[in-house]
């Protein structure tokens, strides 16, 4: 922001008269007043239940502290010990991480197949693309997991039904959520039907700014196909793609709804746990406030490393340009 | 300067449109009436005529209250309750909670203390499990709201068609839903619906052959699935599953009356008020009976029901008893038996009906249990340990081995 404020030269393009003088600018408090809502906001809605979870986190707090009837104790990193001395809590992170990359790459390899594909397609094809996405992502989540539960029913089922029908005789009455590793496969299918309409738009938006001359020059200078996908392509979208799989990232990991209603389901729910459903148990079905919180901050800490190298090539493209 | 209180007011305000969205809508009771809350389980499961009873004659009793009654999805009850119930602000006056259930908030002070005032409320108030689950410490917080039993509801048609006669022992009853599966030559038929994460029925399989699920040693919690007797009776119900049914491995007792409507299932077991679910068509060949256990009596079923209470933190202590005592009312409680409700006062359980169906729920209800009256048992059915178990035994996993692992999950969560 400082950086940002000192800065005295115009961006590049920019005609000089457009930005006001920085004497002017400074003095202006309109900036800095219009950021006040969003902090006071994110400082109330965010900051207060952060610092309550941290002070959770070392503290024995359950139902009867919830409830006043027993004071809650300080009890350093007892929590913490308790739950990374636990196999559980690393299973239950060992397969997030696999299920958040497994989703968030293939979401990104969709995204962008669906993204080059609407570039190349006529208007009417690529509009009916474009609308039916747009409304697999505007489904509500309860509605769509009722529609996938559905599709995936042991008994009812159209995709027992179909798999049966081309051959597979024994996927008759395939119990789909039963199993962990056919649960994961259901869940995923789930992740990346949701997410692919947004990280496609975000990647056709971005493609429109790949210059035309450029790949035209490349094929004149008789690059391929995936020549000019790589060394074109790629790089100038990059930002895009750094901040879309970040935010994969983010998602997926901390994906919980779908997984929930998948164990309502019919689940094998201690072998299917993720991390949100694993912090929802502890935290809600158990009432171990303090533990969960503890859990959570592992959470925000997985998050934080797993992301790092992202955003730390984010902001270097952005100095850089 | 102007300017800048402008800019105030512009800020105030959009930081008020974030919230905005937040804001729950408002109440028809603009008149500054005393609002009295009651929180009821499930969507259907208090009817809506119970309803309206209530708030018609409550406002009426009670000058300048208006009484708001929230149905809260059974899913959510348990998180809806931790936190509502700790803040006098948010706190519903009233609420009902699962007999299951009740041990959770009656350990920890959620409920108002009622061991002065039960007799208020009637003299010879139960079922007796129900009292004892809204009870600790020699005090009583919680009082039955309502009961229901679990018995076997079959095609006449179905048995009839197969020869097979109504049987009069467990050992019967398992013989005969196997032999109706195999003579309907369909493998998408059943003779029973045996879902597998089905635990609610299926422990009576463990009661019946004198199992069951955990006993409370001493101070402490011992599981009792690995116990010899529990393990026959897990063997017989798998048999069941393997052999009478064609549900899921991986199912739920939600619904357990589809198939039976679809015409793939002779019989199937659930509370009594999944009754109502079947179409008015079938009704006539529908039947009822309690499961029978192999001493000629009923076997005995777990009990389906809830208890009910007031709030600690309820700010109209004195309303909220009015209302416990208004449900409590002679009117009231015919009203629940007449919609199939097991009342909380004896008296009127009669009101049930004649009927089949009646004498079923009151056969079943007169041999029925509750599960393990530890304050942690909700975390068992929150982490749904017990559909987890009745899975992989119907999925095909080594009883006795998966038995004994269970049980140390049990002793575990219970004993915290």
């Amino acid at each position: 922001m400082a950086q940002a404020m000192t800065d005295t030269e115009a961006p590049p393009g920019v005609p000089a008269t457009a930005p006001p003088p920085v004497r002017n600018r400074r003095r202006r408090p309109a900036p800095y007043l219009l950021l006040v809502p969003a902090l006071a906001t994110l400082l109330l809605g965010l900051g207060y239940p952060l610092v309550r979870q941290v002070a959770m986190s070392f503290q024995e707090f359950g139902l009867a502290q919830q409830f006043g009837t027993a004071d809650p104790g300080w009890i350093g990193f007892d929590n913490y010990v308790e739950i990374l001395s636990d196999p559980t809590t690393w299973a239950v992170i060992a397969r997030s991480v696999v299920f958040c990359f497994a989703a968030a790459s293939l979401t990104l390899v969709i995204g962008m197949g669906v993204a080059l594909l609407m570039r190349s397609i006529s208007t009417v094809a690529r509009l009916i693309l474009q609308v039916s996405m747009l409304a697999a992502w505007a489904t509500p989540l309860i509605a769509s997991l009722t529609v996938w539960n559905w599709l995936f029913d042991t008994r009812y089922g159209v995709v027992n039904w179909l798999l049966v029908k081309i051959g597979f005789e024994g996927m008759e009455g395939y119990s789909w959520l039963a199993n962990p590793w056919t649960f994961f496969l259901v869940a995923g299918v789930i992740v990346v039907w949701m997410s692919v309409p947004f990280v496609a738009f975000s990647l056709y938006a971005a493609l429109t700014q790949v210059p035309e001359e450029t790949l035209e020059a490349a094929q004149l200078d008789g690059a391929s196909r995936t020549q000019r996908f790589r060394h074109i392509i790629v790089p100038t979208i990059r930002p895009v793609l750094s901040i879309v799989m970040l935010l994969q990232i983010v998602w997926d990991l901390r994906v919980f709804a779908q997984i929930k209603y998948l164990q309502g389901a019919g689940g094998t729910v201690s072998e299917t746990n993720l991390l949100g459903t694993y912090l929802y148990q502890l935290g809600i079905a158990q009432s171990e406030y303090g533990v969960a919180s503890a859990v959570a901050m592992v959470m925000l800490l997985l998050t934080l490393g797993l992301t790092f190298g992202y955003v730390r090539s984010l902001l270097r493209e952005e100095r850089a340009s | 300067m102007k300017n800048l209180t402008r800019l105030a007011v512009l800020g105030v305000a959009s930081a008020l449109a974030l919230t905005a969205c937040g804001s729950s809508d408002s109440d028809d009771s603009a008149s500054g009436d005393k609002v009295i809350k009651l929180w009821l389980a499930g969507e259907t499961d208090t009817p809506e005529a119970l309803t309206k009873w209530l708030e018609k004659e409550y406002e009426a009793d009670n000058e300048g209250t208006d009484l708001k009654i929230e149905h809260i999805d059974w899913g959510q009850l348990v998180p809806r309750l931790q936190t509502a119930l700790s803040d006098e602000n948010q706190t519903p006056d009233v609420f009902e909670v699962g007999n299951t259930q009740s041990p959770t908030f009656t350990s920890v002070g959620a409920f108002t203390d009622l061991t002065d005032k039960v007799g208020e409320l009637g003299d010879d108030i139960g079922p007796e499990s129900f009292v004892e689950a809204g009870a600790y410490d020699g005090k009583q917080f919680a009082v039955p709201y309502y009961w229901g039993s679990r018995y076997v509801f079959y095609s006449k048609k179905a048995f009839a068609d197969a020869g097979i006669a109504l049987p009069t022992t467990l050992d019967a009853f398992n013989t005969a839903v196997v032999e109706l599966k195999k003579k309907s030559g369909d493998k998408n038929y059943s003779g029973f619906w045996v879902p597998g994460q089905d635990w609610r029925n299926g422990i009576s399989w463990i009661f019946a052959n004198g199992g069951d699920i955990a006993v409370q040693e001493g101070d402490s919690w011992v599981g009792k699935l690995s116990s010899a007797e529990s393990v026959k009776g897990l063997e017989a119900w798998k048999n069941l599953s393997d052999n009478a049914s064609a549900a899921p491995k991986d199912g739920l007792d939600a619904e357990a009356w589809v198939p039976f409507n679809n015409g793939e299932a002779a019989a199937f077991m659930a509370p009594g008020w999944a009754r109502w679910s079947v179409p008015e068509e079938m009704a006539a060949d529908l039947g009822g009976f309690a499961l029978p256990g192999n001493d000629g009596a009923a076997a005995p079923v777990f009990a389906g029901g809830s208890n009910i209470g007031i709030s600690a933190k309820s700010k109209n202590q004195d309303e909220a008893f009015a209302l416990l005592q208004l449900i409590y009312s002679d009117e009231y409680q015919s009203l629940l038996a007449e919609n199939g409700l097991g009342p909380a006062n004896p008296e009127f359980t009669a009101k049930m009906g004649e009927d089949e169906f009646a004498k079923s729920a009151v056969d079943a209800a007169s041999n029925s249990k509750l599960t393990p009256t530890s304050p942690n048992w909700t975390e068992v059915e929150t982490s749904q340990v017990m559909e987890e178990f009745f899975g992989k035994i119907a999925g095909g996993a080594d009883i006795a081995k998966t038995a004994a692992d269970y049980d140390a999950k049990l002793a575990e969560i219970l004993n915290k």
